[in-house]
């Protein structure tokens, strides 16, 4: 016998070390660990006995691999940390002396994030080590977009300084212009909660969501450092994203940023991408309309009859991508003058609307070919971003939205959508008249539409972007109700409810005659475990019709001890369970020969008994559930009790599923029914 | 200005020279007239003219200043503005040049008096001296100059006067032109410069200040020194470093380092130098722009990838659920909440809520909020990731029908009983025990009213009652094994009755009661076993006959135990049976020998108390049960031959399967437990189905491969467990049934059950007796019974009635005590 082998030096008692112990062992102070914890992507684990891994006798709550913590160890952030630890001591003692430039000469050595919005490290190779690969950045960027699409749209306090929300917000932008210029947004879905989007890049699909636009309410529970944590590694870990995506598509990372412009609200607009030259694809860049300067009308004419001309090749060919220089001369071309009216057409977009099916593989032609114009009251933002990403080059919005529009003017011939969401008001004949009069005049009186294009509510473009196909835009005109909005992110699975697909198709068999038979239509009487047990049971449709039925279950043919049979019932119920409706069947299906047979004697044509299909129904499904339930003990007894359980959670859980799914289809049905259901696209 | 004053003198004394130049500087003069006139004559001497001018200088200037000097600047305001009257000056200063040449001509004749003889006023001579110029030592050079010599009086005396007073010569003082009604004019014409809105408190003239003043008083405002060009820290100057010392304070030579360069200071300079070739001394750059400098370099991180498997401990995060239908902000309407949800979610915990949101269906995109909670959803989330312990969680994606054992279908197994087809009822209290012989036509049972009575099985008639015990129940009854004759054996407190009841052939009675009476002769000839001391040791059994009554009624003998008798059990072949009781120490497994009416105690002790016993159905071994084990005894070697430890707490019966190898044991702690004897001394299968204590277990004997269990749940769990030839293969059990609802009083459900020997029917002792029959009613259920020609045979043999069950009286249930006390208080 080997030696006797000391108590916790061995198994999970080595394994697993405690939080304390960690913070110990690294001598650090627990918020300097909190961080590194953060960036290294190390966190707490479960053992598989509390008991065995905690070395004392209280509970403790957090366990760490010990492996984990020794690397913690070596890590140069930690070296770091004690650094500027000893700097802060430094500067409050120069302090305490009252020594005002020795601490303000130290002063400039600390790290200040919170004033400079940056640190004195750099997480680079924290990067570099928790994502071997980019492949393996690209998956973990769920978390990291959405914390920072919510910090570029947070108000700057003393926690979150200005010049990280800054960063965050140019990040997120040039990560939007990589998913325009790339067109890989698949999805997009307005929730109560935010939009989520989702982009496939190299083939991994990366969901993220993006607040609307307000005040994001801040209660007192939420600690900014923490949050300020994940958002520095979040920085980093997207700006080498982002250079490593740019560069992929020939673009020069970081793109040139617009001051001045970004100060005019042209979030997107500000920035301006360039190919780097090695074997770049020159992107096509955005259109914008610049309004300052006014040339000769005269001459304008004649350059814009000419670039019509040169124009039409070039819009048929609109999906490869444009030079720069017909970018430059298309924004000449696209300068709203008076004179340009008799030489475009009216409403280029209506012939192509008109064919229904559209089938658009490629999400870059989806709105290729279409001007939009969104009015003021709907949200510039992500509508600008969607409808880059998704091929449309022309986007013009009211001045109000800030700037970097394709055209600013409402009365724009080129437009051929126009995304509004406010109320439909009746307009009087006199002011129609007056629409007329002032054709030329930049505002349009509220409530009147420019002929020749499609009002549409925001909601067209989000169905149309997630069913890959142009959604009939009568269904979204303005003021009507509009369909559902349903989620692209829900995989259908059998047996769940699909609001999508009509009701009878995704029905049990006999729900409805149930759901009608039953009074109360909310609470659906039937479990379902029916329809998930294997029927075990089927062959017993046994051929009831047998005569010659003896002892058992002729008892009620006896009238003279009929009270003796109540008796027994009492007393032996249980005893069988199918047994009084065997009784019933039996019966039935006896009386029913008898006049078969009888009418072949006489051979009359027995006129077909009209059956209660409701009832028989019920009585049928209630049988089975029987026999099934019986079934299902059987098997069970044989089984271990571990897996007996394993069995019941899972019953347990399909149960609830199809309770939720039955509840939803109920509900529709009474909807259905009452007829004021939305149109369903 | 004294200059010019000058000027204007030798102007005056010399014949004038350039005419134009007086005419243009008259007003001057005009004014300086005023002071010089009267001593026009005397200013020949330069030097004492000088002088006196000098001394003049000082009051005019204090008396311009404060009364007619106004707009001082006007003459500089001239001279800028004509460049004329600059070139006058000049003129002027040329002709002061010129005097100044003219000046030795008076001091070259050396002879002349330092006198002048002027007239007097009476027109005598009088001496008018040079005024003595009082040079550096002369000694009235502390005098103090006073120009007005009238002494300490207030001016006010000369204010009728138009001089102020003399001056040292005598003459008289001059009171300076004031003009006060044309300054005030001026004044109320334009704001002159200097002026301050005050009144002086001295003069009660408006206070004006000049330039200067304003300079001084701003340089004091200021914390300034007043006077411009004031130092008030000058330079030291060293006075005795200043002088150089002529001896040496040490007469020690001077070291030779301080005439050589230091290597030291050589090496530091060098070290420095090469760092700042090298670059690793950078010049000093203001942090501000060291600042702007540290933008984020970018660069590619994964330039050179090598794609590393994750370790095998490593749990990524788990990604945010998708956003299902309900999320929408215009969702379909069955999403939306009813009132009484929404009012369930509302009044909800927030930690017991299964969404944190509810469904809202906002019609059009202008009208959705700000999500509330989007800022603590994300911190929770950010805690979720550092904070959450992570646990790999196997989640079996799986139908759960595939879980379920496959089992064979019931109908496959057919027959067993499901369906009840006869209730036996005649018994005034607890029924006990119950018994088929082994013809299968007979249904003996025993009870509390103290009956044995026999049954016909099919009918549920009764044919025969006898009533043995007269205060205590029949605790159990049990057939002789064997056709050739019919004997039932019944126990009621101690003793063990041995009957023929009178339902056979006489011939089978005869033979019955011979076989019984047979054993009479042994027992009057066996030797009584002596004690130690000699005395007749006391028999453990008595046997009797139980008296005229009892024997008309077909009761022939009585045997006479110690304690209470709880079971019997038979010997294959019929000649021994052995009963249990308890209760009784030594005593408390006793071994019948029917054709010599003897009692043998097997156990002298027994490692618990002795629950009930079975002998082996083919090969001479007897199996006893304790509370915890059931070991096997042989009893031609007599010895111990095996220990089954079936892990029960509490066994209540047990039973052999007919072919020898199996054994089914039921207990108190509600486990059914089937053991392969040849396997292992543990069981093979553990059934807990009951939810309560298990009574009884029973093999069927008759070539069904079916056992049955009684709980006091009263529930009866028919099993189909087949026992295969084959060493390697294990039994197959499979449940078949569960008859459920037996009535279960005072917590005694079913007490006890029997087999028919050859049908699949089984007997159960509810409170009544019922007969549990194959379900489906024989013809409905034709294929399972197609195959079993026995079962068709037998049917054939025995003609049912339809009329099914008869009973014999109204019951009447005595709330009788329960017979599993004795065992259950051990």
């Amino acid at each position: 016998m080997g030696r006797i082998k000391k108590k916790g030096t061995a198994g999970q008692a080595k394994n697993f070390i405690t939080r304390t112990q960690a913070v110990r062992k690294l001598q650090i102070s627990l918020p300097d660990f909190r961080k590194l914890c953060i960036w290294k992507g190390i966190y707490p684990r479960e053992p598989r006995s509390k008991k065995k891994a905690s070395k004392s006798s209280s509970a403790s709550t957090t366990f760490y691999y010990t492996k984990d913590i020794q690397y913690l160890l070596h890590e140069p952030l930690l070296q770091k940390f004690r650094e500027q630890k000893a700097l802060e001591k430094k500067i409050s003692k120069a302090l305490g002396r009252g020594d005002a430039h020795d601490a303000s000469r130290l002063e400039r050595n600390a790290s200040r994030p919170e004033k400079t919005g940056r640190t004195k490290y750099t997480l680079d190779h924290v990067i570099r080590e928790r994502y071997p690969t980019f492949i393996d950045a690209l998956r973990d960027l769920d978390d990291c977009l959405s914390m920072l699409f919510l910090f570029a749209n947070l108000p700057s306090t003393d926690t979150v300084p200005a010049k990280m929300i800054a960063r965050c917000e140019r990040l997120c932008l040039e990560f939007e212009h990589y998913l325009i210029v790339s067109n890989s947004l698949r999805k997009s879905f307005l929730s109560i909660k935010g939009i989520y989007y989702q982009a496939t890049i190299q083939g991994q699909d990366i969901l993220w969501l993006v607040p609307y636009r307000f005040n994001q309410r801040v209660t007192g529970d939420v600690d900014f450092r923490i949050m300020g944590t994940f958002v520095e590694f979040y920085q980093t870990l997207l700006g080498f994203v982002n250079f490593r995506l740019y560069t992929s598509v020939g673009l020069v990372y970081p793109p040139k940023f617009d001051k001045n412009r970004d100060d005019q609200g042209a979030e997107l607009g500000a920035f301006s991408l360039e190919g780097n030259g090695v074997g770049a694809i020159e992107q096509p860049k955005q259109i914008t309309n610049g309004q300052n300067s006014k040339p000769d009308p005269k001459l304008q004419a004649e350059i814009d009859k000419l670039m019509s001309q040169l124009n039409q090749p070039e819009k048929e060919t609109e999906q490869e991508p444009q030079t720069s220089q017909t970018l430059a001369e298309g924004d000449d071309e696209e300068q709203p003058t008076d004179t340009i009216d008799k030489f475009e057409p009216a409403a280029p977009g209506g012939d192509i609307l008109l064919q229904p099916s559209y089938s658009a593989t490629d999400p870059s032609t989806l709105f290729s070919n279409f001007t939009f114009f969104l009015s003021r009251e709907t949200p510039r933002q992500p509508l600008e971003f969607i409808l880059k990403a998704f091929g449309c080059k022309r986007i013009g919005w009211d001045a109000v939205l800030g700037d970097g529009a394709y055209t600013h003017n409402e009365l724009d011939p080129s437009i051929t959508h126009q995304v509004v969401d406010r109320p439909p008001i009746q307009v009087d004949s006199e002011a129609a008249e007056q629409i007329e009069d002032n054709q030329t005049a930049q505002k349009l009186i509220p409530g009147s539409r420019v002929p020749g294009r499609i009002y549409i509510q925001p909601q067209w473009i989000w169905d149309s972007v997630n069913d890959e196909e142009l959604k009939r835009p009568d269904l979204y005109g303005p003021g009507a109700q509009l369909p559902p909005h349903l989620s692209p992110f829900v995989k259908k699975v059998r047996g769940q409810y699909d609001p999508s697909a009509p009701l009878n198709e995704q029905e049990r068999e006999d729900e409805e005659l149930e759901a009608d038979s039953d009074m109360e239509e909310d609470i659906p009487g039937e479990d379902d475990m029916a329809v998930q047990q294997p029927k075990l049971l089927t062959a017993i449709e046994v051929d009831a019709t047998a005569e010659g039925m003896d002892i058992a279950g002729s008892e009620d043919d006896e009238s003279e001890d009929a009270d003796v049979v109540d008796n027994e019932d009492d007393d032996f119920g249980g005893f069988s369970d199918a047994e009084d409706e065997d009784e019933d069947d039996t019966a039935d299906s006896a009386l029913q020969r008898q006049r078969e047979l009888e009418a072949e004697l006489t051979g009359v044509a027995l006129e077909e008994k009209v059956a209660n299909p409701k009832a028989d129904a019920k009585k049928k499904a209630a049988k089975r559930a029987k026999e099934e339930d019986e079934e299902l003990e059987r098997a069970k007894m044989m089984m271990s009790r571990k897996k007996r359980k394993i069995l019941e959670k899972m019953v347990y859980s399909n149960k609830k599923k199809d309770g939720e799914a039955e509840t939803l289809r109920a509900k529709r049905r009474k909807i259905e029914k009452s007829g004021k259901g939305a149109p369903r696209a | 200005m004294a200059p010019t004053a000058i000027d204007r003198k030798r102007k005056s004394v010399q014949a004038e020279e350039s005419d134009v130049e007086s005419e243009a500087e008259f007003g001057d003069g005009l004014l300086e007239g005023i002071l010089s006139q009267s001593e026009s004559e005397d200013s020949d001497e330069e030097s004492n003219a000088e002088e006196d001018s000098d001394e003049e200088e000082l009051e005019v200037d204090a008396l311009e200043a404060l009364d007619s000097d106004e707009i001082p600047s006007e003459d500089g305001g001239s001279e800028t503005e004509d460049p004329i009257g600059s070139l006058v000056k000049s003129n002027g200063t040329k002709t002061s040049v010129v005097a100044l040449r003219e000046k030795p001509l008076p001091a070259e004749d050396e002879d002349k008096p330092n006198y002048t003889i002027t007239t007097d006023a009476n027109g005598g001579e009088r001496y008018v001296y040079e005024e003595i110029d009082p040079v550096y030592d002369s000694d009235d050079s502390d005098a103090p100059i006073t120009t007005n010599t009238i002494g300490d009086i207030p001016l006010s005396f000369y204010d009728s006067y138009p001089h102020i007073g003399y001056d040292i010569n005598g003459k008289k003082i001059m009171r300076p032109a004031k003009g006060e009604a044309l300054d005030a004019l001026l004044d109320s014409i334009d704001i002159p410069k200097g002026w301050t809105g005050l009144t002086d408190p001295a003069t009660g003239k408006p206070l004006n200040l000049s330039q200067d003043e304003l300079e001084i008083l701003r340089r004091i405002q200021t914390n300034e020194m007043p006077e411009e060009g004031y130092d008030p820290y000058p330079a030291t100057v060293e006075y005795f470093t200043g002088i150089e010392e002529l001896m040496p304070l040490s007469a020690a030579p001077e070291p030779k380092r301080r005439f050589l360069p230091s290597k030291h200071e050589a090496k530091r300079v060098m070290k420095i130098v090469r760092a700042i070739r090298e670059g690793r001394i950078m010049p000093y750059q203001p942090p501000e722009e060291r600042q702007e400098e540290e933008e984020e370099t970018h660069y590619d991180i994964w330039q050179d990838e090598v794609p590393r498997p994750d370790h095998i401990m490593n749990i990524p995060a788990p990604k945010i659920a998708p956003p299902g239908y309900d999320l929408s902000y215009n969702p379909p309407p069955e999403y939306l909440p009813t009132k009484a949800e929404k009012q369930a979610w509302e009044t909800a915990d927030p930690e017991d809520r299964e969404k944190e949101y509810l469904p809202t269906s906002y019609g059009s995109l202008r009208k959705v909020p700000g999500y509330e909670k989007f800022i603590n959803e994300r911190f929770q989330r950010s805690l979720d990731l550092y904070l959450a312990p992570r646990v790999r969680k196997n989640r079996l994606n799986i139908d759960p029908a595939s879980l379920l054992p496959k089992l064979p279908r019931p109908e496959e197994l057919k027959p067993f009983p499901t369906v009840c087809s006869t209730l036996f009822r005649g018994h005034e209290g607890r029924v006990r025990s119950l018994a088929i012989d082994p013809s299968g036509i007979w249904l003996a049972s025993g009870g509390d009213d103290g009956t044995v009575r026999v049954w016909e099985l099919l009918t549920g008639r009764q044919i025969w009652s006898a009533k043995i015990g007269d205060d205590e129940g029949v605790n159990v009854v049990r057939w002789r094994p064997g056709r050739d004759a019919v004997i039932l054996s019944a126990a009621a407190g101690e003793d063990v009755y041995l009957l023929v009841p009178p339902i056979v052939d006489p011939e089978t009675d005869a033979a019955s009661r011979e076989l019984l009476d047979k054993g009479f002769g042994h027992a009057t000839n066996a030797t009584q076993a002596l004690t130690a001391n000699g005395a007749r040791k006391e028999p453990v059994a008595k046997w009797t006959r139980p008296g005229s009554r009892l024997e008309d009624e077909g009761v022939l003998i009585k045997i006479t135990l110690r304690t209470t008798v709880k079971v019997i059990s038979w010997h294959r072949r019929g000649d021994f049976f052995s009963t249990v009781s308890p209760t009784a120490q030594k005593s408390a497994v006793a071994i019948h020998t029917l054709s010599k009416h003897l009692t043998q105690i097997p156990f002298r002790r027994l490692p618990g108390i002795a629950q009930t016993v079975q002998f082996h159905p083919s090969r001479p071994l007897f199996f006893v049960a304790t509370q915890r084990t059931i070991r096997s005894y042989d009893l031609q070697k007599q010895e111990l031959v095996k220990i089954i430890q079936p892990g029960a707490r509490w066994i209540s019966s047990f039973d052999i399967h007919p072919g020898g190898d199996n054994l089914i044991v039921g207990s108190y702690d509600r486990r059914l437990l089937w053991h392969d004897l040849d396997l292992s001394t543990r069981p093979y299968k553990t059934m807990r189905f009951h939810q309560k204590a298990i009574r009884a277990v029973k093999y069927h004997k008759g070539g069904f491969p079916l056992f049955a269990d009684a709980s006091d749940d009263g529930s009866l769990q028919i099993f189909h467990g087949k026992v295969v030839s084959d060493m390697m293969e294990n039994a197959q059990i499979v449940p078949v049934k569960v008859l459920k609802g037996h009535k279960v009083k005072s917590n005694l459900g079913v007490l006890d059950i029997d087999w028919h020997p050859r049908e699949p029917w089984c007997i159960i002792l509810d409170h009544l007796i019922a007969v549990g029959r194959v379900s489906e009613d024989a013809p409905l259920t034709i294929a399972p019974f197609a195959s079993n020609n026995s079962y068709l045979h037998s049917e054939a043999s025995y003609p049912i009635k339809v009329d099914g069950c008869w009973n014999v009286s109204d019951l009447t249930f005595n709330a009788s005590k329960p017979m599993g006390d004795a065992a259950f208080s051990g």
